[in-house]
């Protein structure tokens, strides 16, 4: 078996940018994931029949297809029907974004119900106007309840952008897979591609377990 | 002028008839006694007085503004009728101070100090002075119930509804809470109580209502309708909650 691991030190400032590649997609990403689900989430506990709908079609549509599907979709399909290019850069984002949308729309729903009836209708009775009511009761509690599963959710979207190899997007797998292509060292470049997957999940880990430990859940 | 008047009122759960054409007038100083089997509709008829539930026949007026005048209106009434609900219902992110201070500050839009100080005099009133910084997990539940007492009164209601408020508590704790309500009425506060505690609705209530199937069956005087129950149900009802 012929292992040697120094040659890693040669890729590593290409592998460092696929890095970076992956993180961007993911911070953006997630920005706008949980824009949207937030907005999903809230149309799902407040809205009426019509918002509510359209907001469990949404969440039911993403999560029902896979996410290699979704970008292929985005960066294939949408140019041949609405005749415009949507480069790859973007089309990774935008996955992101409404795949990671869905699955938090459904965490915002749930923690926004978690907090019971009883605590709304406890703030309406003294008379507050029901957006106070969501501001400054249920809000602030389902926000407590919300971070553990979201911070699971942004784990599993950052791995999920290494599915973004299919459109060609030099994240960080795209890249390990391009310097394995020219030199076929295929033990010491995956290693090095999970190690850096590793220390950016568990920063993201450790980041989230600070955070909670701050914050009582209620 | 009353201070509740239920006007024809009737209410329906899509096809189910809650409350059925009740009339019902409440006096200032009034302690009524609601009280009824399971699914007659006392929790409704509490619920529709401060918008809660929102009536679909007839009107109810709580002093002088009706409950079919908009959001702006309906939030007047809210401030003018405190409620005290089975679970407590306590905002558990806030000491016991912050709960009752709530209602001053963000509906009467007092200063953080002054609606301290309101809050205080209120937990020293409900003796739990000595809770204030308490978490709500951190209190008994008859403290969790006397603080949300303080809560509603907070807003200086004018009439207080209680729905089933010691239902929830062990038989030791169910006393301090009747005290902190029994005081209340003899302040002069207009009260509306669904409770089973028939020793509070004879020494305590000025007035007695058993509601049956959405109607109010039996309206008196707590001491001669609880010693003769006008009706069979009423007494069938008495035997099983005494
Ligand atoms: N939100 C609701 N939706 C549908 N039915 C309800 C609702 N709330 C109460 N009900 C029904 O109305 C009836 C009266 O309920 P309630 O007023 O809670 O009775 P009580 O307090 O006397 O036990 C019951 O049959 C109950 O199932
Ligand atoms: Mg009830």
């Amino acid at each position: 078996m012929d292992v040697q691991w120094s040659i890693i030190i040669d890729f590593i400032p290409q592998l460092l940018a696929g890095a970076q590649v992956t993180l961007y997609i993911t911070v953006v990403g997630l920005i706008g994931g949980i824009i949207v689900g937030t907005v999903a989430g809230l149309m799902r506990a407040y809205g009426g029949m019509i918002l509510n709908g359209v907001a469990f079609a949404y969440i039911e549509v993403i999560r029902g297809t896979p996410i290699v599907v979704q970008v292929m979709f985005i960066y294939f399909a949408l140019p041949v029907l609405a005749d415009l290019r949507i480069p790859g850069m973007t089309a990774a984002v935008l996955a992101i974004v409404i795949n990671a949308g869905a699955y938090i729309a459904e965490i915002v729903r749930g923690s926004v119900l978690s907090i019971g009836r009883g605590l709304t209708e406890a703030g309406l009775a003294l008379g507050l106007p029901r957006w106070k009511v969501v501001t400054h009761i249920v809000g602030p509690l389902a926000f407590r309840r919300l971070i553990p599963p979201l911070g699971n959710q942004c784990i599993v979207s950052l791995k999920d952008t290494s599915l973004f190899i299919v459109i060609g997007v030099g994240e960080l797998t795209r890249t390990g897979q391009e310097i394995m292509a020219a030199n076929f060292r295929a033990v010491e470049i995956w290693t090095a591609v999970a190690i850096l997957y590793l220390v950016m999940t568990g920063t993201l880990s450790l980041i989230l377990r600070m955070i909670e430990k701050r914050m009582r859940i209620l | 002028m009353s201070v509740v008047e239920f006007k024809n009122v009737s209410k329906h759960f899509d096809k189910l008839k809650v409350l059925d054409e009740v009339d019902l007038t409440i006096d200032r100083q009034e302690v009524v006694v609601l009280v009824g089997p399971s699914g007659s509709g006392k929790s409704t008829l509490l619920r529709c007085i401060n918008g809660l539930e929102e009536i679909t026949g007839g009107d109810l007026v709580v002093n002088g503004i009706s409950v079919r005048g908009g959001h702006a209106r309906l939030r007047e009434i809210r401030q003018q009728a405190g409620m005290v609900f089975q679970q407590f219902n306590l905002f558990p992110q806030f000491t016991a101070l912050e709960n009752v201070a709530f209602g001053p500050r963000q509906v009467l839009g007092m200063n953080r100090r002054d609606s301290e100080a309101r809050a205080m005099e209120l937990l020293e009133k409900v003796g739990l002075s000595d809770k204030a910084h308490n978490a709500p997990s951190a209190l008994s539940g008859g403290q969790q119930q006397r603080v949300a007492i303080a809560r509603a009164l907070a807003i200086r209601p004018k009439v207080m509804l209680f729905d089933e408020p010691t239902s929830a508590l062990d038989p030791e704790l169910k006393q301090e809470v009747l005290n902190v309500m029994r005081q209340l009425a003899e302040e002069g506060m207009t009260m509306i109580v669904v409770t089973h505690e028939m020793n509070f609705a004879r020494s305590v209530g000025t007035r007695l209502i058993f509601m049956e199937h959405g109607k109010i069956a039996v309206d008196g005087d707590p001491r001669e309708v609880i010693n003769n129950p006008p009706n069979d149900r009423m007494k069938d009802f008495l035997r099983h909650v005494q």
